[in-house]
């Protein structure tokens, strides 16, 4: 079987028809380097990979041996073994502030991915203003947090529109005064500010989803549910997982709307892992401590990915 | 394995590479040299600072030829992000203004000016002054100016409930709350939030209650003492009976958004004349001392030239701090940004201003506090178990030794 070179780029490996075993990756890519456009291609793609490896990669790295020292501003370095670590594990402030981090994310993300598919399906179809409603909706994405924060603590504050809206649910108090709704405070504001965004995405996928499948299950008799849960579902998927992936990833590094709008409060009830990071490291100058909670942090967001990739990802 | 080792590989040498940036060192005091110093907005309209530090500047390289001082006036807003981060990469100024916890926090950083003032100056700052900016036995800044934080009360909201008597206690500020409740007036405002230092709120009212953060030797916090619970039952007490505004309790807005600015807070011992007078009017403003619980005591802070350790004009850098921090080039700076003098040969200021001068009456007995090392990690733990406190989910004698237990492992 003879393939072309574009084919042999994208197949996976395969047993040869004379049962010897598939090809390296190393013979792969140096047979891919052998061929002029693709050494052209890379020389162009080469001072970004450098950029990347400098401001990306290096820090990064950087940050991981960082977690295992004492590092003072003046200079000083003190090899600390996992001290760090360990004092992490028995700190109840980390905690706290892991189990902030995965309330918000627990509430922010289902809640942000099913508006953005809801409202993608609102605005589908091009009805008369539905260009306008798209805009509409993706202003908040390209709106200052700093100062949508201001004008959600307004309107949060205990004479706000917010907790005049709440009384006749007994929650007429100021969310941010409250130690059990402040994150749900949180995540209202994370949505308005990110859902635009998501929906942006499905939007596009949506355009995929083949017309005439959806009219010929309509011809049948399937309901909106019907259609949406068996035709239109499985061509997201891909853009789902998408979403669920840079969402958790989004909201387990939640720091911008906590540092505008709590700064942690009141009583660390929305101290998230990151805010708690920038307090050791830019607040009290403990960049090992820092650093060491943003690799707990980069494992945890590694980890619930490749489990979301699983459960969501794995046909694709 | 191997990629265990390249990634340990990468780790070190990434670190490595840091410890050599924040190692290396500047060149030798010889021959032109230039002084670099960052400052702040001390005095708010930026074209008056700039002329200000253009003419002492101008004026001292007209005697020192071989020196230029370069200056920059950064906003207040993270800049110890700014500080901290330009001391690691060995780009820091040769002289920062800095404040005596900042003093404290980077004093590993920071060079003692003790032989760069003449003897005379440093015998010319006032005691408390000395106190405020003394770490070791070591003067770690040339003092520039600073401030008291007396009880300012509004007299709109006093005549408003028909007030005529001022608070001088604890007792007399709780008395006239319920008064004051009665017209929407809160009796007082209290911040908060995380990001307020605990200098502006808390600790003054710990001092006054015979208080204190730490015990002597900085070993262990001292706030959690009967003191630290009574002085933390006051204020809880305050916002248990809507005497505070209650969104200050998490929020900290700016002072338009806030009751003092609709002349709804009877007294405040955390804001300025100069934060107040356009919503109060300088006629509504009445300076007090500071409550008295146990003592009378406020909160007051020291604004210094400290020099950096990394200086590679270290000379020149201290000629030019004991230069700035004079007793002439004080009193010019202090009058223009409208605070007081840390010198004892400069006398009164503000003796013709019934508000500055109220002021600069208390200035002599207020104190920074005890400095250590670990006063800021310590204001981290304690001011989220007063908001605790504060919103009832705690009781205040609770939130101190849970703070306090935090607090333990943080002392340095």
């Amino acid at each position: 079987m003879t393939t072309t070179g574009s084919t042999a780029m994208l197949e996976p490996p395969r047993p040869r028809s004379d049962g010897e075993p598939p090809r390296s990756k190393r013979n792969l890519a140096k047979r891919v380097l052998e061929r002029r456009e693709a050494r052209i291609g890379f020389f162009f793609a080469l001072p970004a990979f450098l950029l990347f490896l400098a401001f990306r990669f290096g820090p990064a790295i950087a940050g991981v041996g960082l977690s295992f020292f004492d590092y003072d501003i003046s200079g000083l370095l003190e090899w600390e073994g996992v001290a760090n670590f360990e004092r992490m594990v028995g700190d109840p402030v980390f905690w706290n502030a892991l189990g902030v981090t995965l309330l918000y994310s627990l509430l922010a993300v289902p809640l942000s991915v099913a508006l953005s598919v809801v409202m993608a399906l609102g605005v589908r179809r091009g009805f008369r203003g539905s260009r306008f409603f798209r805009s509409v909706f993706f202003l908040p994405v390209i709106t200052s947090l700093v100062l949508a924060g201001a004008i959600f603590k307004w309107i949060f504050s205990t004479d706000g529109p917010w907790s005049q809206l709440m009384t006749p649910f007994g929650l007429d108090e100021s969310w941010l005064n409250s130690p059990v709704l402040v994150v749900p405070a949180l995540v209202i504001v994370g949505i308005w500010s990110r859902f635009g965004y998501g929906m942006l995405i499905v939007i596009a996928a949506l355009q995929d989803v083949p017309r005439e499948l959806e009219e010929a299950a309509l011809m049948d008799g399937a309901g909106a549910w019907h259609r949406f849960r068996y035709i239109v579902l499985p061509h997201l998927k891909p853009t789902l997982f998408f979403l669920l992936v840079i969402e958790t990833t989004a909201s387990f590094q939640v720091f911008d709307l906590v540092y505008v709008m709590t700064q942690g409060g009141p009583a660390h009830a929305s101290y998230s892992l990151v805010y708690m990071l920038y307090d050791q490291g830019f607040k009290y100058f403990d960049y090992g401590y820092a650093a060491a909670i943003g690799v707990t942090l980069f494992v945890m967001t590694l980890v619930v990915a490749l489990i979301q990739r699983r459960l969501v990802g794995r046909d694709k | 394995m191997r990629h265990k080792r390249l990634l340990a590989g990468s780790a070190m040498a990434a670190v490595a590479a840091m410890t050599l940036v924040g190692c290396s060192s500047g060149s030798a005091d010889s021959g032109e040299q230039t002084v670099t110093m960052w400052i702040y907005p001390v005095i708010a309209d930026e074209a008056s600072h700039r002329d200000y530090w253009d003419g002492i500047v101008k004026a001292y390289e007209a005697d020192h030829e071989n020196v230029t001082v370069k200056y920059e006036i950064y906003p207040w807003a993270n800049r110890d992000e700014s500080l901290a981060t330009a001391i690691a990469a060995n780009k820091a100024p040769d002289l920062v203004y800095l404040i005596p916890d900042q003093l404290s926090t980077y004093q590993n950083s920071i060079e003692p000016m003790d032989e760069y003032l003449p003897a005379e100056q440093k015998d010319d700052i006032l005691d408390n002054v000395v106190d405020s900016i003394t770490i070791d036995g070591q003067l770690m800044g040339a003092p520039l100016l600073t401030s008291a934080n007396a009880l300012m009360c509004d007299k709109n909201a006093f005549d408003a409930a028909g007030l005529t008597e001022y608070p001088s206690t604890w007792d007399d500020l709780m008395d006239i709350a319920p008064a004051l409740k009665e017209k929407g007036i809160y009796a007082t405002q209290y911040f908060a939030a995380p990001e307020v230092t605990l200098n502006m709120t808390f600790y003054p009212l710990l001092w006054q209650a015979g208080g204190s953060v730490f015990n002597e030797d900085g070993s262990e916090v001292a706030f959690d003492s009967e003191a630290g619970v009574e002085a933390l039952t006051y204020i809880t007490d305050m916002a248990k009976n809507g005497y505070i505004e209650p969104d200050l309790i998490s929020t900290f807005p700016s002072l338009e958004q806030t009751a003092i600015a609709t002349d709804q807070v009877a007294c405040t011992w955390q804001s300025a004349p100069a934060d107040v007078s356009a919503f109060w009017g300088e006629d509504a403003i009445v300076i007090k001392p500071p409550l008295e619980n146990e003592e009378s005591v406020s909160y007051g802070t020291v604004g210094s030239l400290a020099m950096m350790k990394g200086s590679s004009h270290k000379e020149a850098a201290g000629a030019f701090a004991a230069y700035a921090t004079n007793a002439e080039n004080v009193v010019a700076y202090d009058l223009a940004a409208n605070y007081f003098s840390p010198l004892k040969s400069t006398g009164e200021l503000y003796a013709d201003d019934p508000i500055q001068g109220a002021i600069e009456a208390i200035v002599p007995t207020s104190t920074v506090g005890e400095l250590f090392p670990s006063s800021r990690e310590v204001m981290g733990v304690l001011a989220p178990e007063i908001q605790a406190a504060l919103l009832g989910t705690k009781t205040p004698k609770q939130a101190l030794e849970d703070a306090a237990a935090s607090a333990a492992p943080l002392l340095k």
